[in-house]
């Protein structure tokens, strides 16, 4: 496909076994096409992840390698299983935990655990699980009466009840606060010491950069970086955003024409030019040289997130002329 | 996918069994049917048992009492309120709140959760009808089921029609909200069917022939004719498998009056009412 990075190529040539194949992945919903073409492949005892914007079709893919959903193309292989054809063995051997499932109100900790432990042929110690994640005290606790960030280390605790050999965790951080996000990226990394890969689906590069060993950055339902979570943090580091006003309009192309320059927004009355190397004094000397006055020009830090925004965004750009931009 | 499977059988009974002592802890701490189907019958029982004048034979009902007539509608309700409203608004809820999803992900399907509702709203069934009989007969000389076979059978073909009509609802009720909906439009009919709001004896002819075709009217006849002593089959040569529609037309104490069958309800009163 026009969009195909390099590096997947690279990826495919790993020498580790890899533990899910995806190949060309697609599915849409009626019109709207959720995944276009995703391809990668995971490899065992690694921390994968699966990062993108909220409706980038990150959630969709994971949904098709749980056996949940039916692809309309493309081929699966997940421990050598097709998800359709063998999901009963496939939740066997896969833990999964997704976005807005949950538990009744009023069933207690203790009694939940027992219960999937009941679905598994070859259970985890419950007990065990619950210490490890720090949820013996909660173990008479209702449902209903957890914390956000118990409720989140309760459904790794069933995401593992069953010793799966894959973990598949769906934005398992997404509503918690900075304090409980640590804490559970910590407990992902103990998970993946013992031995479980780890599928993890995330929108915040920040997650992705702490945990993962390597990242497919999705984006419109097509697969537009993989690799290390550097690579993508790298290119981070030296994108630069530079807020101003100007006394009249400067038409984007002129910004956009300059090499340090890779995006330009308006938000409202303000311009962010997004780019990098010296870009303050190049942008201010573009708007001199129109014989404008740039003014209230303000650098922004430039964060993790912008940045992965500035990718995706430099992909959507890039999506007819082909390649990602490096 | 064979062999798994078959090893795992045994797992697959303790996760059913899991499920149902599950779903019996959850009705028991959330008892918002529990209650009603349970109590509420056996409520109405005693109070209309009290009323002298309502367990009296009288001519208006073929010649047996009201409470006598009343109790089989009573058992209608209670299968309503667990079939109707409590099994489609709690499978909906658990649409909705993302428990199906969850245990979508896992070895049994969440279908085994709804086998699971199922099961727990049966035994509901169950013991309310049992405390219907029981205190019935133990306070207000109310005959247990002579055709206590054709009674088991017609309460179980009442059951597969409520609960049927139940589990259509929660195939496609997003949320409780849409579930109570469209249980509680089709709950009036019904209950004026079952005899809810006055004997089905006393409708005249176009009422009383849809009743006999109405689930719920189905289901009282056939439960009033088993009760009573009628067998549901037994009175009508034509007749010679147990279906529902077979029981529906049978027991002609419903419908078709006094007039036709006077020894039926003569019979009927002296079973039942003091």
């Amino acid at each position: 496909m026009a969009a195909t990075p390099d590096n997947v190529l690279e990826d495919r040539q790993a020498p580790m076994p890899a533990v899910i194949a995806v190949e060309h992945l697609h599915k849409a919903y009626g019109a709207t096409v959720a995944v276009d073409d995703v391809s990668f492949s995971v490899r065992a005892g690694e921390i994968f992840g699966v990062l993108g914007r909220n409706g980038a079709g990150k959630t969709t893919t994971v949904e098709c390698l749980s056996g949940l959903r039916v692809p309309d193309g493309g081929s699966l292989d997940v421990l050598g299983l097709d998800p359709q054809e063998d999901r009963r063995e496939l939740h066997e051997r896969v833990g999964v935990q997704l976005q807005q499932s949950a538990l009744p109100p009023k069933i207690r900790v203790g009694e939940a655990v027992e219960l999937y432990a009941s679905f598994y042929r070859r259970p985890a110690d419950g007990d065990r699980l619950l210490g490890v994640l720090g949820l013996d005290t909660k173990r008479g606790s209702y449902f209903r009466d957890l914390s956000g960030g118990q409720k989140q280390r309760l459904s790794i605790v069933l995401a593992l009840i069953g010793q799966p050999e894959i973990a598949i965790l769906d934005e398992l951080t997404t509503g918690l606060d900075p304090e409980a996000r640590r804490e559970t990226w910590g407990l992902i990394e103990d998970v993946r010491d013992s031995g479980v890969t780890i599928v993890l689906v995330t929108h915040l590069m920040e997650e992705a950069e702490r945990l993962c060993d390597r990242v497919a950055l999705i984006d419109h339902g097509k697969v537009i970086a993989l690799g290390p979570p550097t690579h993508l943090g790298e290119q981070a580091a030296t994108s630069k955003r530079v807020r101003l006003r100007a006394s009249d309009q400067l038409p984007d192309e002129v910004l956009e024409a300059l090499p340090e320059v890779s995006a330009v927004e308006h938000h409202g009355p303000d311009l962010v030019v997004i780019g990098s190397g010296n870009l303050v004094t190049v942008v201010v000397l573009a708007f001199d040289r129109a014989g404008l006055v740039a003014e209230d020009v303000r650098t922004e830090t430039s964060t993790l997130e912008d940045a992965f925004l500035a990718l995706t965004d430099a992909a959507d750009a890039d999506a007819t002329a082909g390649g990602l931009k490096r | 996918m064979s062999a798994p499977v078959a090893a795992s059988l045994p797992s697959r009974r303790r996760a059913y069994r899991m499920l149902v002592l599950t779903e019996l802890r959850q009705a028991w701490r959330t008892p918002v049917y529990l209650i009603p189907a349970v109590g509420l019958p056996v409520l109405l029982l005693v109070v209309f048992g009290s009323i002298p004048s309502l367990t009296q034979p009288s001519k208006t009902f073929g010649g047996i009492s009201f409470f006598t007539i009343y109790t089989p509608t009573l058992m209608v309700l209670v299968l309503m309120l667990l079939g109707l409203l409590s099994l489609p608004s709690q499978m909906a809820s658990y649409r909705e709140q993302g428990v199906l999803r969850r245990m979508s992900t896992t070895p049994v399907p969440a279908s085994a959760l709804l086998g699971a509702q199922v099961a727990v709203n049966i035994l509901f069934a169950v013991v309310s009808i049992a405390l219907i009989l029981g205190v019935g007969a133990g306070a207000f000389n109310l005959a247990l089921p002579v055709q206590f076979g054709w009674f088991v059978l017609s309460l179980a073909l009442a059951v597969a029609a409520m609960f049927g009509i139940g589990l259509c609802i929660a195939a496609f009720a997003a949320s409780p909200r849409v579930s109570n909906v469209i249980a509680g439009a089709l709950f009036y009919p019904l209950a004026f069917f079952s005899g809810m709001y006055g004997p089905l004896t006393v409708y005249p002819g176009v009422v009383g022939r849809i009743a006999k075709w109405a689930p719920t009217g189905a289901a009282f006849n056939a439960l009033h004719a088993s009760l009573g002593g009628t067998s549901p089959a037994g009175r009508r040569s034509g007749c010679s498998s147990p279906t529902r529609s077979c029981s529906a037309q049978s027991p002609s104490v419903g419908s078709a009056g006094t007039s036709s069958d006077p020894t039926a309800g003569a019979e009927t009163s002296s079973l039942c009412s003091r």
